[in-house]
């Protein structure tokens, strides 16, 4: 009895920490949180809620190389607000800031799907990539540190990678081999 | 009055170099940069559409984790690049796009800058490779590069910006969106082995 009781209050506290991740994860990167609220007034629509603890769990997953994962989803984007396509790039490209470069692109005329991945530098030796998928419906943005390895990887397979990623595994194409973890 | 006149002088001078300065990049049609932002007929076709870019900031930004002794010589080449632009299509069937799509392309390189020294086929394949050279007046320097890589499936065209170095261009195959063009320079001495220039 004694020991159930304890399980129950471990269990509860840990479903109330996991309630406040998602904010903590937010807040823990106030650039993302700007780009988030970019995105969001732009879609006119809110991210999809605990998406701080699904970059969590997200987090344990990613490859070698690759870490500080943030996602934020916004799920039926109205049509209206897609800006035509010879304009997506520069709305984009506002949207995300002068400091992130255009990298890859990736439009996908099967689905209507198109990626636009940009990278910066961040520190001494890693790098933040940001990529921006949009579908019909839905908007995703993904932030993520790369270290020189991983980068590096990137650099030799940059259409391979990128279609990878527009597809939803190219950071694991990318990343083969890409051993060390990034640092701060 | 003499200042005055001396002024107007040199104001006519400053003015002409200005006006030849306009002019000269265009008439000898000397900008490597090759427009494959905007192939549409080619992109309407393509089942997926992969752009590269790789501007001046970011081969900078490469060149800072190129710190292997293998990288040593393609940092080297790196370095003084503009860009490097590859615009890669893949196609859902084969041959689902045709010559006259690809003449878009073919088109802007058909400048007496420009010079073809590479066209390879390889038949059973279906596949065609052709390089391009954009060389200096003076007929040394290369200025620029591009490649059309045919496949049945797939088309990539790849556009180097900035001043080569041939004899270490191959350190840049395989990498950043260029092809492995080894086999390509084999067989291309079979097929054509001389430099042919563009009319």
């Amino acid at each position: 009895m004694k020991n159930r009781s304890k399980f129950l209050a471990r269990a509860i506290s840990l479903v109330v920490l996991m309630q406040f991740l998602p904010a903590a994860a937010v807040a823990g990167d106030p650039e993302f949180h700007l780009l988030v609220g970019r995105m969001s007034a732009y879609c006119q629509k809110r991210p999809m809620p605990f998406m701080g603890l699904v970059s969590f769990i997200g987090n344990r997953f990613t490859p070698p190389g690759v870490g500080h994962l943030q996602m934020a989803i916004f799920e039926n984007v109205s049509p209206l607000r897609k800006p035509p396509a010879g304009e997506l790039d520069s709305t984009l490209q506002d949207l995300v800031g002068s400091g992130y470069r255009p990298f890859v692109q990736v439009h996908d005329n099967r689905n209507g799907d198109q990626t636009y991945i940009y990278v910066r530098e961040s520190g001494k030796k890693c790098f933040e990539m940001l990529i921006v998928s949009i579908d019909s419906t839905d908007a995703v943005l993904m932030k993520m540190r790369l270290n020189p390895d991983a980068m590096h990887d990137w650099m030799d397979e940059p259409v391979k990678s990128g279609r990878g990623s527009a597809h939803g595994g190219g950071i694991d194409v990318a990343q083969e081999g890409a051993a060390k973890q990034p640092t701060d | 009055m003499k200042v005055t006149k001396g002024r107007s002088k040199s104001a006519a001078i400053l003015f002409g170099a200005l006006l030849m300065g306009a002019f000269v990049p265009a008439a000898f049609g000397q900008n490597p940069k090759l427009d494959i932002q905007n192939l549409e007929p080619l992109a309407k076709k393509a089942s997926e559409v992969v752009d590269v870019n790789l501007d001046g900031a970011l081969l900078r930004l490469a060149g800072k984790f190129m710190t292997d002794e293998d990288d040593r010589e393609g940092l080297e080449i790196i370095k003084n690049l503009k860009g490097i632009y590859v615009k890669n299509f893949e196609f859902a069937k084969p041959n689902e796009y045709s010559q006259a799509d690809v003449e878009a392309i073919r088109g802007q390189l058909q400048t007496p800058s420009w010079s073809r020294i590479v066209s390879a086929q390889n038949k059973p394949e279906g596949e065609t490779s052709e390089i391009y050279l954009m060389t200096a007046s003076d007929g040394g320097t290369v200025l620029g590069m591009a490649i059309i890589d045919a496949q049945p499936k797939e088309l990539t065209v790849v556009n180097i910006v900035g001043p080569i170095d041939m004899d270490k261009l191959s350190q840049l195959e395989g990498k950043m969106g260029i092809p492995r063009l080894g086999e390509v320079g084999k067989e291309s001495k079979k097929v054509e082995g001389h430099h042919e220039k563009s009319k």
